[in-house]
């Protein structure tokens, strides 16, 4: 048997961070609660020179290695580059609160630092069993992290829904693989779109399909397949639920994109139908039950819920100027939540969660700086312009319209509006409503300066939003 | 012959998996699972994949079940409580079953996976070794999924340590070093003491 | 000579019957696991299937690495459900309501 051995350097950052998790595995074993941050700084300097090595790859074009199986692109580069990020901010923003828990242990970051190597994986994938495999890396990490505080019942509550919800849609996910594997002897991506370009299979491309995008839905969260997302939020500790709220959604972004756009192409006509579905209930059911919840971080499951339904949205009417502005708004969406749960982080103290509604009252008297970031946050979410988060969505409603989709532009944009209220309750109780609580702010400097920088930053990305397209609209070809 | 052993052990497995689903008993269930695992492993044995059959009872059956046996045992379950419900379920049950079950067949069967439409493969010939086959492909060609799927399986040792792991301050443990290294100075103290005498 | 499709149908009665337990059995996770177990065992006689008739390994290859990762979901399944015990002493999915689900 004849066997070349594979160009290594384009799986550079992989082989990186993987080096990485495994010493600060092995060294987190010889430090104490003083020294732990050792850990903390080995972990946020393995993103780092993650981001080099990824970044420095960017623009050399594509290159495909491991068989086939490996493909490191612009569309890979920029979105990993996403995920280093929001994933550094998650680390920043977690320490002082694990620190006053006694949660800061090094399993928080190694498995941190897994699900990104997961991320990656997926983002790379060109094959089935890579799609597969990265996926659950990165959930089987999260759902450990979900059940990190162990003497909290209602985070192993929360990670046992989230494991169950997740083992059902692997097995969804691979059922339509099998059918996939089946309709075309071949686990190659690029053999898989050879034979829907070529209207092979047929039926059974179809029925492996149905399965795949329920998969894809649960993994999503998006109705109707939600029914961990608000609980496992409201569950898990904030600095988990930031963790499994951000980054993740860009790796779920890449899934779509190698599964469905690059792998089933052929079939877009067929998997258009039953994402409509999924994005009109994702849109209805997130943005109205939004409106009824009192614990803000259930509230922005359900805003989550309601925001993959617009990723969805981009991604179904399968055009590149669709997936550009898909991959706009997951990039964005992943720093928006960040910055969101983050302010939860900030205003939390031991023994306060700050993850009611009411822990806002006020909020614009006792910090006038950090009631403005959080104005911003809430402005990117609804879509407020000049935020990012409106020309996000612009550009997704822009991508629906030239795909003659009008209607359903319109029902997108209905359920914004209606969106647009719980967002801007948080802000009325900011501003207008007295203050219960005048314990200052307990977070340390190195929070409040990155959070605000985050704010800052989606301010600047609504005013000067021309680079990140260009970035979005050059992976894409266009 | 191969026609008998295949609807054989089919109905085994179909049999085991429904017990699985409807077992009163958590241990009855992992037992069954067992068992659907076996027939399992002696269908993919028919089909010639007889490196993955012997794994699957070895790794499957010999390591994963006897967890489940083990945390179902450990967990000593109040059975009552979980048995409600079923039945007011069950018509649902069913219904699920058979509709997922009649769409799922009017696609995989004879229609378009038939005799007729995909030809039975030849036998693989006496000296083919599936082990050795696999064994080539695992370390040449798939040898990057490979390695991914070794990081999952430290990252599940990670995580089963880190959330079930615990110290308990103040226990008392043998410490095997000290015990090899303690000498007799340390143990036995003679001690010199005026001899007690009897009153006169 | 046995024909794909009665794989591939045993492989379908199999799934079904693991989504009706996962309906059946919507209060006991130990038997929730089992039935993610019965589902993934459903795909892996799925790829056997088509390997052989396909004359093709890479379905073989792809059950290797299903099978590694159901033991390290397993594994990583049930430390969350002994967590859990200890946490609530109950496994009834009736009890776990502090979420609202």
């Amino acid at each position: 048997m004849s066997f070349e051995v594979p160009q290594f350097s384009p799986a550079l950052p992989e082989m990186f961070v993987l080096a990485m998790a495994c010493l600060v595995l092995v060294l987190d074993l010889f430090l104490n609660d003083r020294t732990r941050v050792v850990t903390y700084l080995l972990s946020q300097a393995t993103l780092v020179g993650a981001a080099v090595l990824s970044l420095g790859q960017y623009g050399a074009g594509t290159a495909v290695t491991f068989s086939g199986m490996f493909v490191a692109d612009d569309v890979g580069h920029v979105l990993k580059a996403f995920i280093y990020l929001t994933v550094f901010l998650a680390f920043l923003y977690s320490r002082d609160y694990l620190r006053v828990r006694e949660l800061l242990r090094g399993e928080f970051f190694v498995l941190g630092l897994f699900a990104v190597l997961g991320m990656m994986v997926m983002i790379s994938a060109r094959n089935l069993l890579l799609v597969y495999l990265g996926l659950e890396l990165l959930s089987l990490s999260l759902y450990a992290l979900v059940a990190f505080n162990r003497d909290s019942s209602q985070a192993s509550e929360a990670a046992m829904k989230y494991f169950v919800t997740g083992a059902l849609a692997s097995g969804m996910l691979l059922y339509g693989m099998s059918m996939l594997y089946g309709a075309t002897g071949s686990l190659d991506l690029a053999r898989v779109a050879e034979s829907t370009a070529a209207g092979e299979g047929g039926l059974v491309f179809q029925f492996g399909l149905v399965f795949l995008v329920v998969g894809i839905g649960f993994k999503f969260g998006a109705v109707p397949f939600h029914m961990w997302v608000p609980d496992v939020y409201e569950g898990a500790p904030t600095p988990v639920t930031l963790f499994v709220g951000s980054a993740p959604k860009v790796a779920a972004f890449a899934m779509v994109i190698r599964l469905l756009a690059e792998g089933l192409g052929g079939l877009q006509p067929h998997w258009e139908g039953l994402l409509v579905v999924l994005v009109i209930l994702s849109l209805a059911v997130g943005n109205v039950i939004a409106i009824a919840q009192t614990n803000l971080k259930r509230m922005l499951a359900y805003s989550t819920i309601s925001h993959m339904g617009f990723l969805l949205l981009g991604v179904l009417s399968g055009t590149a100027m669709g997936y550009s502005a898909a991959m706009f708004y997951a990039v964005t969406y992943a720093l928006t939540a960040a910055g969101g749960f983050g302010m939860i982080i900030l205003l939390s103290r031991n023994g306060f969660e700050a993850d009611r509604l009411e822990d806002f009252r006020g909020l614009g008297a006792r910090s006038p700086w950090f009631a403005f970031i959080m104005l911003v946050l809430m402005f990117s979410m609804a879509g407020v312009p000049p935020t990012v988060g409106f020309y996000a969505k612009l550009a997704v409603l822009q991508a629906a319209v030239g795909a003659d989709l009008v209607w359903l532009a319109v029902v997108a944009v209905v359920f914004s509006v209606i969106g647009a209220f719980y967002y801007l309750r948080v802000v009325r109780l900011m501003y207008f409503e007295p203050a219960q609580d005048a314990a200052p702010l307990e977070a340390g400097g190195d929070l409040r300066l990155v959070i605000s920088a985050n704010g800052l930053a989606l301010l600047a990305l609504g005013i000067f939003p021309g680079a990140l397209f260009a970035v979005c609209n050059s992976a894409f070809g266009l | 012959m191969e026609q008998a052993i295949f609807y054989f052990f089919s109905a085994v497995l179909i049999f085991a998996a429904g017990m699985v689903i409807t077992a009163r008993n958590p241990v009855h269930a992992v037992l069954f699972l067992v068992l659907a695992f076996f027939t399992s492993a002696a269908l993919w044995l028919l089909l010639e994949a007889e490196f993955l059959a012997i794994v699957l009872v070895l790794v499957y059956v010999g390591a994963v079940m006897v967890l489940f046996l083990f945390v179902v045992m450990m967990l000593d379950i109040n059975l009552a409580p979980l048995r409600e419900g079923f039945a007011r379920y069950l018509p649902v049950g069913v219904l699920v079953l058979a509709l997922v079950v009649l769409e799922m067949v009017l696609v995989v069967g004879p229609r378009l996976f038939g005799a007729e439409a995909v030809t039975v493969p030849a036998r693989q010939a006496a000296e083919y070794s599936n082990t050795e086959t696999l064994g080539e492909l695992l370390y040449t060609v798939y040898v990057y999924p490979f390695e991914v799927a070794s990081v999952i399986l430290l990252v599940a040792i990670v995580a089963a340590i880190a959330l079930t792991l615990r110290r308990r301050p103040g226990t008392l443990k043998q410490e095997v070093g000290r015990q090899v290294a303690a000498n007799r100075g340390e143990r036995v103290r003679l001690v010199r003491m005026a001899a007690e005498r009897s009153k006169r | 000579m046995i024909p794909l499709s009665n794989y591939l149908v045993v492989g379908a009665v199999l799934f079904g019957l693991s989504m009706a337990g996962i309906v059946l059995n919507r209060k006991n996770i130990i038997v929730l696991l089992m039935c993610v177990e019965l589902m993934l065992l459903a795909v892996n006689t799925n790829f056997i299937a088509f390997s052989r008739y396909l004359g093709d390994t890479a379905g073989q290859v792809f059950v290797f690495f299903i099978l590694t990762v159901a033991a390290a979901e397993a594994a990583i399944g049930l430390a969350i459900l002994v967590v859990l015990f200890r946490n609530r002493r109950t496994i009834n999915v009736e009890d776990l309501d502090e979420l609202k689900g």
